[in-house]
């Protein structure tokens, strides 16, 4: 029994092992196809992939100047001049940080928010009407604010409205992909694709916590009564995509994608906090009434490489 | 004064060497007649693969022997070879005329191109309109094409909807979409190649696309759904996109394109009139006048170019 048992687990540990060799050989064959197709039968059948590479990255230290604009965002866009500084040891990895400055602007869905359920509803002279009365904990209504908190404005973007104010983050940068691009078929550039990540640190400002009390039992106002503003930093995972063209040794521009993936209370709302899964309003605006959102921006920049000459391969 | 002599020979020799690494420039197709090759025939068995390093003609470039160094030089004077480090003289910079990309991959020209793909809305936050669509592209030329394509959408109302309706008592008209179709022109400015962890190459294009085209809309009743019922209607549309095409082989590529179709949209009157009979009149129930709307979506898929093969003319 026990040599049966032997045999049986031998010849299925044999069978494993053979196909696990089987399974690899057959994808470093498949891999090893891939990789040499063009190699084989294009018109540089033969040479290495690359030969006199240029080496705009290795060595030098990358100043990106440029403007970030966030995306579809549902009240207020920011639009982020900054600056991005890489130092990369090797070609195809850096290390760096990128940081800006965030200007706010009203999206479409702000501008008719305001117009349709503040300055049309006139609250201050119809307080008893059905609507003011459901929405005085979301919709800011001009008057003061208690605990010393700046006027109420009745502005929207002024009172409860969330915006990323600055950003900072330090990053990897691995660029994988180098070529070229020809442009009508006239115009040549080296290109490269780079792919980012690391953590980021946002200042946010948003809608400052009402109702309900502090952790240490210290009574908020009652949300009806406060709409103000207030500053914190949202830390989060950032990472993206880079295209980069390089006109010159030293100068070239690019695009790229980023993703910060965080939750934050975009319009001040009471969304959450009370019922299955939070799901209905609790009359407190505080950290519950946050929500998950991909936050992505668009950036364009110039690039300035240091040293200013550049290395090439053999 | 023989060693000068031959020295000169190796001089000229070595000079002739560039001159022949040019024998594909611009002119060279006027001068000789094309050749056609197919790329993606294996070459002869009894023939080596070309590497473009062929110093063939009358340049003095013929490799000719087992070695292939030095040529007829090595013939005369074989101590001179046996003095010169080939392999040195190999690596030396040339002052060679090169193309950034040599040689377009994947031609286009006269050939079809299906692409079938996923889609996703981007810039409506009340409704995501998920679906596919299928393009089909004619090049009359290597950058030009005409084409058409169709997408099919469904409708999601975002929770998003329902948060910002019940926090500010506001109802904000929102639309579904049931299908696009457009006919197109692409253009295709710049292509290039890349190499993946300097090991193997793909090749990449930009395109640009514009279209006109009809999308059929109707408006989600939110102001007055006890009374109001729409029913789709095609509305004219015009579109334009851009995208990234990379090759796999010679007709197989990956698409990613973002696509704004600019339509003017027919949105749910936010008032409802006094009395059962003109809420059910549905001559109300639409808003007055139309919406600019753009409806930006990603698309991503594959596209097949047919036939899968052609003929590569190369000058030689």
């Amino acid at each position: 029994m026990g040599t049966f048992t032997s045999r049986f687990w031998s010849s299925r540990v044999r069978a494993l092992v053979a196909a696990a060799a089987g399974a690899v050989a057959a994808l470093c064959v498949s891999s090893t196809a891939d990789a040499q197709e063009i190699l084989l039968t294009g018109p540089l059948a033969g040479a290495p992939a690359v030969r006199q590479l240029r080496l705009h990255r290795e060595g030098r230290v990358e100043l990106a100047p440029g403007v970030s604009f966030s995306l579809l965002d549902e009240y207020q866009r920011a639009i982020v001049p900054g600056l991005r500084v890489t130092y990369h040891p090797f070609d195809w990895l850096g290390v760096g940080v990128w940081g800006g400055y965030g200007f706010a602007v009203k999206t479409n869905l702000a501008d008719e928010l305001q117009k349709v359920g503040i300055d049309e509803r006139r609250c201050a002279d119809n307080p008893s009407s059905k609507a003011c009365r459901l929405t005085e904990v979301n919709l800011t209504r001009a008057g003061t604010n208690p605990s010393g908190d700046p006027a109420r404005t009745g502005q929207l973007a002024d009172d409860q409205l969330a915006s990323m104010t600055w950003f900072l983050a330090p990053q990897i940068t691995a660029v994988p992909f180098r070529g070229k691009i020809a442009l009508f078929a006239s115009l040549f550039a080296d290109a490269d694709i780079a792919f980012f990540a690391g953590p980021a640190f946002i200042g946010l400002r948003e809608r400052k916590a009402c109702g309900g009390t502090e952790d240490n039992g210290t009574p908020r106002p009652a949300c009806s009564q406060s709409f103000s503003l207030t500053d914190r930093v949202a830390i989060a995972p950032t990472f993206g995509l880079q295209l980069n063209f390089y006109a010159t040794d030293f100068i070239g521009f690019g695009a790229e994608f980023r993703a910060l993936p965080f939750s934050w209370n975009t319009a001040g709302f009471d969304n959450h906090g009370q019922g299955q899964d939070n799901a209905f309003p609790d009359q407190k605006v505080d950290g519950s009434d946050s929500e998950f959102k991909f936050n992505s921006m668009m950036s364009v920049y110039a690039t300035i490489a240091l040293p200013t000459k550049i290395k090439v391969t053999e | 004064m023989r060693k000068a002599r031959v020295g000169l020979l190796v001089a000229a020799a070595l000079v002739a060497v560039p001159l022949t690494a040019l024998a594909q420039p611009k002119g060279g197709a006027q001068q000789d007649t094309p050749k056609e090759v197919n790329l993606d025939d294996e070459p002869p068995a009894d023939q080596p693969v070309d590497d473009g390093s062929d110093t063939g003609g009358d340049t003095g470039g013929d490799t000719g022997g087992d070695t292939g160094l030095g040529g007829g030089i090595c013939d005369i004077t074989p101590e001179v070879c046996q003095n010169q480090d080939f392999d040195k003289l190999a690596k030396r910079p040339l002052n060679v005329e090169m193309y950034a990309v040599q040689q377009i991959y994947a031609l286009r020209y006269r050939r079809f191109e299906v692409n079938a793909y996923g889609l996703q809305t981007l810039n409506d936050q009340f409704v995501s309109h998920p679906g596919g669509g299928l393009a089909v592209n004619w090049y009359i030329s290597n950058v030009l094409a005409v084409g058409v394509n169709g997408n099919v959408y469904g409708n999601a109302v975002s929770s998003f909807n329902f948060q910002t309706s019940r926090s500010a008592r506001v109802g904000l008209p929102i639309t579904e979409y049931q299908w696009n179709a457009n006919v197109n022109f692409s253009y295709v400015p710049a292509y290039g190649k890349f190499a993946g962890f300097g090991d193997f190459i793909f090749h990449y294009d930009y395109f640009v696309i514009g279209g006109v085209g009809a999308i059929s809309t109707r408006p989600i009743a939110v102001i007055d759904p006890d009374n109001r019922v729409f029913e789709f209607e095609p509305k004219v549309n015009f579109r334009l996109g851009g995208g990234i095409r990379i090759f796999f082989n010679r007709w197989l590529a990956a698409v990613l394109e973002v696509s704004d179709y600019i339509f003017f949209d027919k949105l749910e009157n936010p008032q409802i009139p006094a009395g059962i009979d003109e809420a059910q009149n549905s001559d109300t129930w639409l808003a007055e006048g139309t919406s600019f709307t753009n409806n930006v979506q990603v698309q991503g898929g594959l596209s097949f170019f047919l036939p899968p093969t052609w003929e590569y003319r190369l000058p030689k």
